[in-house]
Formats: structure tokens, sequence, C-alpha cells
């Protein structure tokens, strides 16, 4: 198996390079025999590498010690899906799933365009098949998936996979990602063709408006199932610390958002050709960056970065290279690259989309500063310093705010000029709706909540009502004029227009996952010393220590918690956190027990069974929290309502018009 | 007024507002901190460092954890270098820690950034931290992969 992957990693390299060299050929003489070779060759890369993906899974399943990235991130023990899981448990395995990943859009792209956008298409597969094959040299090269282990170190059963991410989420988790990140590439590559050939007009971003949105959509989930996995794992009580880490996922996104914001504004008024191309540049390069970021430890690690880290500057130069590739093509088009059209008003949809932009990339700076601090602040010669999550939270906050206004003007607002009469009719209602709940919030918690959470709370009543708005006019619309039930004016409004709909639902999504947010400012926790028997209390909850008992022997060791929840006199449930120790690992791993309901989680942390024989708890009250996670669940839904294949729509787009 | 003029001014409120509210936090204590890699470099500033919130990285010296379950805190000492290496212990830092929540990789040897500050009591500087941070033991991968830092992959 080894042998299987290492040749078709080999191969796939090969015939990158070839692919390469044919797409610039037939790019530049614009024949389209060549550009079919350069597209077949494509295909093949991915063949090639869909074994290798295959081949490392099998040795993963069937425990081939023989390999050592198996020997690394697996062992025995395992349940086979964390087995599998190890795929993306390691360096080599991950950079074989994102170059493996680029090459699946690849095929994607080459079979949807087999009859059009011809000249664009072998710039697209040079763009793509450049970005392939770096990842294929580091995997031929630097971080070796297939490896053999060195027979001096004897008989293995595999050293396992870090504790904290044998979980559920885990198995998604870094897959969704990677699918985002890699998704991004689609759209680069047609904007660097069209850079290239000068087809400048809305065709480059119309034809991979679907498989950005799709990319976009699974990278926004899959930062929100690493907050859950943090929440139910990291053990501390929340789930995101503007970590590193997280803030290498949530940059790329930023960006992303903006642009298919801004997309928008050239589809419908031809404005802002330019921007959007450095836009999706910023894109693809910042999931590049957050890819180096996580993967270089420049900044997570509490060492220095080193010279000895030949990945970082591999990866380093790589970036350089390709966005370098990029800014020339583009500086060379700059002047066909003037919109025809101009902002008319301020009071507009188009000024609206453009200061959501710029708030996108102020939050986007707020972010990149805050993460790179500690690498400039050394660079200036003085003592690394850390900008820690207050200084996230305060100026991420307020942007934050700002948008959500924006989420409720941007796209209510008239194209071109807003009359008043028009600002009347939208707003009025929401506007009221918002300072109701406002005054209601002040009325019944005071100031206490802060001004985020109040703010938070009184822009989000006028959102939602903007939302209702839209929603009940369209629907009453079709009701009167064309006599339809209501269920069946609001299937076909979807079906008729899922973008427009679609996104408010996204939009209420986001809305509500903030509201989960400002939850955090009723936070409460506390650490319990607690004797069988004890009570503890938070909030208006008691808990009741009953006992701890040892987990059955299994991969893991260790101690269960029993404890009886009980709001005021009220029983609620057992609550069972535990302490495990993995025996392979050697290493300890506390499970939090939560308790959810719509209105708060009640979280308990095992930190520690005492020698006296009490046991040391950590309980938290987080109220709202579920909040968040049932905003990313509408959000899904607005993402399935926009993605969702329409067979009217799937009809004409084999008649010729791109999707 | 042009529309050059409306947006520059619409830019102008925005970043002012921004600014100004940037400048009033700037003060905040708990906004920025200062991070030592070493603690060599930390005992070298550390009459400047009484009283100011500070990060700083070691490893927890052999069998120095106690943890007092009625005062409801943890103190240990931290030094330069790997105990598990030998090596010339140095000068080792007692820290104060306020919790008696420590994370699951806390142990002797183990890797850690203590945040906190430094606090001058009876003649001895103590660190007062309100977090402990602790890495993956290297000793796990060491056995087999000497170069690969454990870390959680992204």
């Amino acid at each position: 198996m080894a042998d299987l992957g290492i040749y078709s990693l080999r191969l796939a390299l090969f015939l990158c390079a070839l692919g390469l060299g044919v797409g610039v050929y037939a790019g530049v003489t614009r024949r389209d025999e060549w550009t079919q070779v350069a597209e077949r060759a494509l295909l093949i890369v991915c063949a090639a590498t869909s074994v290798a993906m295959g081949a490392l899974f099998y040795a993963l399943a069937t425990n081939d010690f023989s390999i050592a990235y198996v020997a690394q991130h697996s062992a025995r023990t395992m349940p086979l899906h964390y087995r599998l899981g190890a795929l993306w448990g390691g360096q080599a395995g991950s950079l074989l799933l994102w170059g493996w990943m680029l090459t699946v859009y690849g095929a994607v792209a080459v079979v949807g365009n087999r009859s059009q956008n011809r000249r664009l298409m072998p710039w697209v597969c040079v763009a793509l098949l450049a970005n392939v094959g770096f990842f294929l040299i580091l995997n031929n090269f630097v971080s070796l998936p297939f490896e053999a282990r060195p027979l001096s170190e004897g008989h293995s059963d595999g050293i396992g996979l870090n504790p904290l991410l044998q979980h559920p989420v885990m198995m998604i988790h870094p897959v969704m990602l990677y699918t985002g990140f890699t998704g991004f590439a689609l759209p680069f590559s047609f904007a660097f063709a069209a850079l290239v050939t000068g087809e400048l007009g809305t065709t480059w971003f119309r034809t991979t408006r679907r498989w950005t949105l799709f990319a976009w959509s699974v990278l926004s989930v899959g930062i929100m199932l690493g907050g859950r996995w943090a929440y139910e794992v990291l053990g501390w009580g929340g789930y995101w610390a503007w970590d590193p880490v997280e803030n290498a996922s949530l940059m790329p996104w930023i960006a992303g958002t903006a642009y298919i914001h801004s997309v928008m504004i050239q589809e419908k008024r031809d404005m802002l050709r330019t921007w959007n191309i450095v836009l999706i540049g910023l894109t693809y390069g910042l999931c590049l960056f957050g890819t180096f970021l996580t993967r270089s430890g420049i900044v997570q690690s509490v060492h220095a970065f080193t010279n000895s880290d030949s990945f970082g500057r591999i990866f380093a130069a790589y970036v350089i290279l390709m966005l370098s590739g990029y800014v020339i093509a583009l500086l060379f088009r700059l002047r066909s690259l003037r919109s025809p059209n101009k902002l008319e008003s301020v009071l507009s949809r188009e000024a609206a989309f453009i200061i959501n932009n710029w708030i996108f990339m102020a939050l986007l700076f707020v972010v990149f500063v805050g993460t790179m601090f500690p690498v400039f602040t050394e660079m200036a010669g003085g003592v690394r310093r850390i900008l820690g999550p207050p200084y996230f939270n305060t100026f991420a906050g307020l942007l934050a705010l700002f948008l959500l206004v924006l989420t409720g003007v941007g796209p209510l607002i008239a194209w071109r000029q807003a009359s008043f009469a028009s600002l009347r009719r939208q707003f009025v209602v929401p506007a009221c709706v918002g300072l109701v709940v406002t005054a209601g919030i002040l009325l019944r918690f005071g100031t206490a909540p802060g001004y985020w959470a109040i703010a938070c709370w009184g822009l989000a009543g006028f959102v939602l009502t903007t939302v209702g708005q839209e929603y009940g006019r369209a629907i009453g619309a079709r009701m009167r004029r064309l006599d339809e039930s209501a269920f069946t004016a609001l299937t076909t409004l979807l079906q008729r227009n899922q973008r427009r709909y679609g996104g408010y639902i996204v939009h209420a999504g986001v809305v509500v996952l903030l509201l989960g947010v400002s939850g955090a400012a009723f936070n409460e926790e506390k650490i319990v010393n607690v004797r069988p028997g004890d009570w503890a209390e938070l909030a208006d909850f008691r808990f009741h220590f009953l006992t701890a008992d040892a987990i059955p022997a299994q991969h893991y060791g260790g101690a269960k918690a029993r404890l009886a929840l009980f709001r005021g006199e009220d029983p609620l449930a057992v609550m069972t956190p535990e302490k495990r120790f993995y025996w392979l690992e050697q290493q300890p791993n506390s499970i939090p027990s939560i308790y959810s309901s719509w209105r708060e989680d009640l979280y308990v942390i095992l930190t520690a069974l005492e020698p006296d024989g009490s046991a040391t708890l950590k309980i938290y009250h987080n109220p709202l929290v579920n909040w968040g996670w049932a905003g990313g669940g509408i959000f899904v839904v607005g993402c399935l309502i926009v993605l969702w294949p329409h067979p009217e729509r799937a009809a004409t787009r084999a008649g010729g018009t791109p999707a | 007024m042009s529309k050059g003029l409306q947006i520059a001014l619409g830019v102008l409120a925005i970043a002012g507002l921004l600014g100004w509210y940037g400048y009033s936090q700037l003060g905040r204590e708990d906004l920025s901190l200062q991070y030592f890699q070493t603690l060599d470099e930390f005992h070298q500033n550390a009459p400047a460092m009484v009283g100011r919130t500070a990060r700083v990285h070691g490893y927890v010296a052999l069998s120095s954890i106690e943890r007092d379950v009625d005062g409801g805190r943890v103190r240990f000492s931290v030094q330069n270098t790997p105990p598990h290496a030998g090596g010339p212990v140095g000068e080792t830092l007692s820290v104060d820690y306020l919790s008696l929540e420590v994370p699951d990789l806390f142990k002797d040897g183990a890797e850690v950034v203590v945040e906190g500050a430094l606090e001058a009591r009876a003649g001895e500087n103590v660190f007062v931290a309100r977090n402990v941070m602790a890495k993956c033991p290297s000793k796990f991968q060491a056995q087999t992969a000497p170069a690969d830092e454990a870390s959680i992959e992204l």
C-alpha cells in the first residue's frame, strides 16, 4: 500500500508539471486541443492523488504500522473512525488532504466547462496545477505521508492520536475548513485567468459563484464546529478564545464574506471590478496564510520562528510566489479594469455594500494585527507583547455591531438612489421594534449587560424585523395577486429567488448567533471543593455531589463523577463529568458534562480528585449559549436554500448560461 | 457636495469613531501584556515587572506542586530548562496560582506558560498567576519523532 501511495504521488507530481507546461502553451497559442490535454492532466492528477488518499486511508484502517505516519498518528486500540480521522491528525496527511481537495475542485471546473469559457480554461488549469503542484512537492519531498518507519524502532502498535482530537467533531471540522479554504482556489484561478486573457467582465465570478458560495458556507460551518469542539473538549467553558489557530480560519472567512457581498455590486451595477479581483486574491492568500500560520508555528508555538524550520520557509516562499504572480497580472490589467459606472448616491444599496466592505476590512485588520502582534513587537526589537481577548472583544465587537446595522439596511435600501419615502416605508417599523427591544432590555436588566449586549439585542430586533417584513410583504403580495396559499407563496418565493430569500435566512442565522454570543455578558463560573453528599450552588441551580467512580478501562481509564442537578427544588438531570487518562498517549483529558436548555447551559468539569477524597469541580452557567448553535443551524438552512440545485435552472444552465 | 467628498466624510467619521474608541481603550491594563520566552529574560527585568501583567514560559520544577484545597490555590515553581533533561536548574520562579483549576497537562516537568503579575511578598518575589497554560509534553512525541512538536493540529 505504501508503494502504491508513493508512486501515485510521484505520478501526480510529474503529470502536474506536464499539465502546467501544456496549459501555458495552450493559453499562449490559444489552441483548444492543447487546453484539453492540460485539462486531462488535471483529471489524472486528481485520480492519482485520490489513489494516494485511498492508500493512506487503507493503511490507517488496516493498522499498517510499517508506515511512520500511521504509527505516529494512529493506534491499534483506537476505534476505526478515529483511525481514519488520523489522516488529518498530522502534517503530512493534512497536506495530502489539501492537495487532493484542490484537484477535486479542479476536476469540477474541468467537467463543468467542457463547452464554455474555453479561453479561460488553460489559465484556470495553470493556476490550479501550480497550487496542486506545491502541495505535491511537499508530499513528495518534505512531508512524506508514506515514509517507512525505521526497522530499528522495533514493533509498534502506534502511539495514537492526540486525545483532544478524539472527538466526533474532529472527524469533520478539519475537512470542512479545508473544503472551504481550497474552494476559494476556484474563483481565484478564474480571476487569474480573467486577468491573463483580459476577459474581465462578469464571467469569471458568475461561473464560479455557486462553488464560491459552497466553499464559503462550508468554511463558516467548519469554523462554528471548531467552536463546538473547543466547547466540548477543551474544558474551559467557552467556544472562542481568539487563539491564533482560530484567527487563522477567521481571516479568510472575513475576506471571503466581503467578497461574496461586493461581487453582487459588480453583477448588478458593474462597479468595483478591481476591488473584487483584489478581494478574491486576498481571500485565497489568507487561506494559504492561515494554513502557514498553524503549520509553521510562527505564532502558536512558544518558541520563536527558527530558520531550521524548512517547512515554514518553503510555505512562505510559495505564498509569496503565488500572490506576486497574481499581483503582477493584476497590475498589467489595471487600466482595463476601470469600471464604467460610478457611485450615484451615498443613500443607496451600492454605498451600503461598500461600507460593509470597509468594515469587513477593518475587522480583518483588527484580527490580523492582534494575531501577528507578538511577531511585530519582537521584530521591532522588544519583548513579545500579546494582545489578549479583551483587545479582540473590544474592537471586533464594535465592528460586529456596525455590520449588524448594515445586515438590516443593506438588503432593503434601493439601488442607485434611495428616496426618502422608500426609506420610511422600509425602515420605520424595524427601527421602532429595535428601539422597543432596547428599551425593554434596559427596563428589565438596567445597564448590567453592558453596552455591547444591549446594542446587540436592539439591533437584532431591527434586523429580524426587516427580514420578517420582507418575507411578509412578498408572501402577502403573492397571496393577493395570484391567490396562492401562504405555504405555496413561501415555497415558490424560495424557489424563484433563492439567493435573496436564502440570504435573508443566512442573515437571521448570524443575528441569532450573535444573540448567543451576547449571553456571555451573564456568564458565571465558580470552583468548588466537595465531598460526597455536599451541595454546591450557582445562579439558581444546586448541585448534589453523589460519587466519583472508576471508568471501566478501555483505551483510556479514569474517574467519573456523578452530580444531581436541581433548579431550586426540581431535579433536572444527573451530570457525569469525567477525568480520563489515555494510556498509550500518557495524557489526561477532562470531559465536561453539559446540561443544555434553550435558556442556558450548565457545564461541569471534574478538575481533580484530591488525595483527601474530595473532588474539585469547576461549574459554569452560560446563558443563551445554545442560541449560538441554533443560529448556526438557521445559517445552514439559509445556505442550503441559496445553494439548492433547481431543476429549471439546471436546464437553462445546460442551455448555455453559466451558473 | 460631490460623491467623493461624501464618501471621504463617511470614512473619516468611521475612522474617527474607531480611533477615538481605540484611544480611550488603550490605557486598559488587560488589553496587552508582555511575553517572556525564557525565565532568565524575565528575571533580568524583574525589578521593573512588579505589578505588571506578563506571560512567562518555563517548566514545572520536580515535586514543587502543592495543591492547597482549602485556600483554593496551587503553588509551584518554574524553571528555565526541562527538569527531565538534567542540566542546571538555574534561578526558579515561585508561582502562586489563585485557582485549583489546572490544565490536564499540568504536572511535574510540564512545559507551561503562566500569566499574571509579580508581587513582592516578605522579601521574596512571587508570581501571582491568574492563568496557567500547559503544552503537550514533548516526551510523548519525542519517542519517535523528535522534530515534530506535539500541538493541536488545525
